[in-house]
């Protein structure tokens, strides 16, 4: 583009050096005004006092259109956000968590702890581990499954008329909590078709009290002594529909 | 307060002034013509793609009127043309003047001779392919559909490498600047330099190379326009005006303080818009919500720099009469504080549901990209040119003209704009009336629109006509200055 520029002599063979002909071929540079420079003007106090009115207002206006500053909530208003709730669970996600049933609760420590003999289904392994679906120890009375959770089994037993050899149940009442113990029995003894009654944390917490001298697991005997049908203190009896809402509180047992 | 302005006074004639004052002026001589070639070459590009704008623009503007008319050729559709002619409007031209301008300020205010003009020149190249290229693109049918990014991925690298060799430029200038004060408009320049790459090669990597998921690159695109239009020109542009104001009537920026302020909330707030374009789109409401609040919030540094501008320039206003350059400036400098102003009331929840589909945001884009920063680019260019060519403008007639039909065309656009498009909000939203009914009440509004933009085709012919004599060496020679109005008495403006 430079070879459009006029072949002015005063441009040709531009030398940093010259400054003869500054003066007439920059006229514009020698009449300029100096360099812009900065004032030292205070700024005004009612100016500070607007801008600090204007920065308030813009928080607040974050704050209260911010829509609680949650990934979901797309109303500005701060309404609820929009999740794909469960049902029955109406209120914000903070009140989910602890909504879950207890039976919700124990498929969460099963999986954690009990599923790796038993399976998922509850089955057991045919010869190994005896199956929990079907099972008349868990689902007669409430007594023997908290014995069995608390201290453990070990020898030869018979499920459902099969005999299963010498694998070993360990004792769970130094891991496991005495509602975890009540939430996982509540889950096995209403899961996979059984319909049996949920357990309570005051019950696991009174058979805990009572078997506390106890050192070492039950065998087959141990837990055929105890009547079939005798039931944890403080547990709920076994309802006959197995209608029993899961979510009861246990200080009050639901009356079928 | 008036009686306590002080105005520096010029250097006196002692004789040891004058040698100071003759080491200065042969100082800014060797460092001006050291920038010729380099910014010569981005405005001549600039200017070029001008032009080839405003004859694309008026191609659309036939197809608004007749819309049948070229309709068999493909590349030559509404849906190609629009966004190829904006783009040559913001890359070719806006981004172009702008960079020459700011290579010409840089050089002067670090007060070093230019180095390495070649990173310029082959920066300039680059640029000028990108944007062809992205234009040959579009006019094909690759654009990528992204507002503002249609450039089809080749000429987007062809853009990213020329800035950074011109950012490199601007970096190494000022780790070479002479030692002193590092003075506003400087801040400003370093900070465009710095914020362009940040959000072109955001926007590029989150649309097109790790693509975000859906609605998310509505967000990104809007990010990426408001700020093209805050960071970019909107930096290039202020620091401009900071240089051009007090340069031309030789006095101080009003207050240091002030421009402190206004720079650092300006960085703070402009980087957080974009997503009040998206109201009540399915977004997290936080998003919208805080865009909202720190476009309110960029009222603090809009009204700091009209403060400071106006301070500086109290007590000067007659000057407008004669100076070409502080004219277009001053109309700028206002027009941006007008552009604020909408985009404020046009970021309001209640206003955007109005207006967020309509003409407005169109007329409030020309506001900022035009009325403001154009506007500032042609004074700038009227200050520099002249010490590039080592001549004057030719013809003050020519330059009247270009700034009246300048500043009709611009005005007259954008008051059709935000007129016509609240009038079309409100028909939008009027449920008893049938879609095509509410388009409308835009038409007349839109034909008035095609009278503006034949008022600026003049002005940018006439301004490319006066910049080619400039070019080819036929301004004049007299050491005065070309002034709009003759001489009544000494302004005082030294230009």
């Amino acid at each position: 583009m430079t070879g459009h520029l006029p072949p002015n002599p005063q441009h040709q063979g531009m030398d940093y050096g010259e400054t003869e002909a500054l003066h007439e071929s920059h006229a514009a540079i020698v009449r300029e005004k100096v360099e812009p420079r900065m004032g030292r003007e205070p700024l005004s106090l009612w100016l500070i006092t607007i801008y600090g009115l204007a920065v308030f207002f813009g928080g607040a206006y974050l704050g209260r259109y911010g829509g609680n500053w949650s990934g979901d909530g797309l109303d500005y208003l701060g309404g609820a956000p929009r999740v794909a709730s469960h049902a029955g669970a109406g209120g914000a996600a903070a009140e989910q968590t602890t909504e879950l049933t207890p039976a919700q609760k124990g498929a969460k420590i099963f999986s954690a702890n009990c599923a790796t003999c038993h399976q998922a289904n509850g089955l057991g392994v045919a010869g190994q581990y005896p199956p929990l679906a079907g099972s008349e120890i868990v689902i007669g009375g409430s007594r023997r499954p908290v014995m069995i959770l608390l201290k453990g089994l070990q020898g030869p037993l018979t499920v459902k008329g099969q005999k299963f050899g010498s694998a070993v149940m360990q004792p769970w009442d130094k891991t496991l909590t005495d509602q975890k113990i009540a939430d996982v029995l509540t889950y096995v003894r209403q899961e996979w078709g059984n319909t049996a009654s949920p357990i309570s944390a005051e019950g696991v917490a009174a058979m805990r009290k009572e078997l506390a001298s106890r050192a070492e697991s039950w065998t087959e005997p141990d837990i055929l002594a105890v009547p079939a049908t005798e039931d944890a203190p403080g547990a709920a009896p076994a309802a006959p529909g197995g209608e029993a809402k899961p979510g009861a509180s246990p200080a009050a047992p639901p009356k079928a | 307060m008036s009686t306590t302005v002080e105005i520096e006074p010029e250097p006196l004639l002692s004789p040891a002034d004058v040698t100071a004052a003759e080491v200065d002026r042969v100082e800014r001589a060797l460092i001006d013509s050291s920038t010729r070639l380099p910014v010569l070459v981005f405005y001549t590009s600039a200017i070029a793609w001008l032009i080839l704008s405003t004859l694309l623009s008026i191609v659309t503007a036939l197809k608004l009127h007749a819309p049948d008319t070229l309709a068999e050729v493909p590349f030559l559709t509404w849906g190609r043309l629009s966004p190829a002619q904006f783009d040559i409007l913001i890359y070719g031209w806006a981004s172009m003047a702008g960079m020459g301008t700011a290579i010409w300020l840089m050089a002067r205010l670090c007060r070093t001779t230019l180095r390495h003009p070649l990173l310029l020149i082959s920066g300039a190249a680059f640029w000028n392919l990108g944007v062809l290229m992205g234009t040959v693109g579009i006019l094909a049918g690759g654009s990528t559909g992204y507002e503002w990014l249609e450039y089809p991925g080749y000429a987007a690298v062809a853009l990213f490498c020329a800035y950074l060799l011109i950012m490199t430029w601007g970096l190494i200038m000022f780790r070479f600047r002479r030692r002193g004060h590092v003075y506003i408009t400087q801040w400003y320049l370093l900070g465009a330099f710095l914020w362009f790459p940040w959000l072109y090669a955001a926007a590029q990597l989150m649309l097109f190379v790790f693509p975000v998921q859906g609605v998310m690159q509505a967000a990104v695109n809007w990010w990426f326009a408001n700020n093209l239009l805050f960071l970019w020109f909107g930096s290039i542009g202020l620091g401009t005006a900071y240089y051009m104001i007090p340069k031309v009537i030789g006095r101080p920026v009003h207050s240091y303080y002030l421009a402190t302020l206004g720079f650092w909330t300006f960085a703070l707030f402009s980087s957080w818009t974009g997503m009040q374009r998206l109201i009540d789109g399915p977004f997290p409401a936080w998003m919208v919500t805080a865009s909202i609040a720190a476009t309110i919030l960029t009222l603090i540094p809009v009204a700091t720099v009209g403060l400071n501008h106006h301070m500086t320039m109290r007590g000067f206003f007659p000057l407008l009469r004669y100076s070409p350059t502080l004219r277009f400036t001053v109309f700028g400098a206002i027009s941006y504080t007008a552009f604020s102003f909408v985009g404020v009331m046009m970021s309001l929840r209640s206003m955007a549901r109005l207006v967020h589909f309509t003409e407005v945001s169109v007329g409030y884009t020309y506001l900022g990209l035009y009325a403001f920063f154009t506007m500032v680019m042609f004074g700038s260019m009227y200050y520099i040119v002249p010490r590039l060519v080592g001549r004057e403008w030719r013809y003050a007639s020519l330059i009247k003209l270009h700034f009246w039909s300048a500043t009709y065309g611009i005005g007259l656009m954008v008051l059709l704009l935000l007129v016509g498009g609240f009038a079309q909000g409100v028909s939008l939203n009027d449920p008893t009336l049938p879609f095509s009914e509410s388009m409308d009440t835009i038409a007349p509004y839109l034909r008035g629109r095609s009278l503006s933009g034949l008022l600026l085709t003049i002005s940018h012919f006439v301004f490319a006509f006066h910049f080619g004599l400039m070019l080819l060496g036929f301004g004049r020679t007299a050491s005065v200055p070309t002034f709009l109005n003759p001489l009544e008495r000494e302004p005082g403006g030294g230009h």
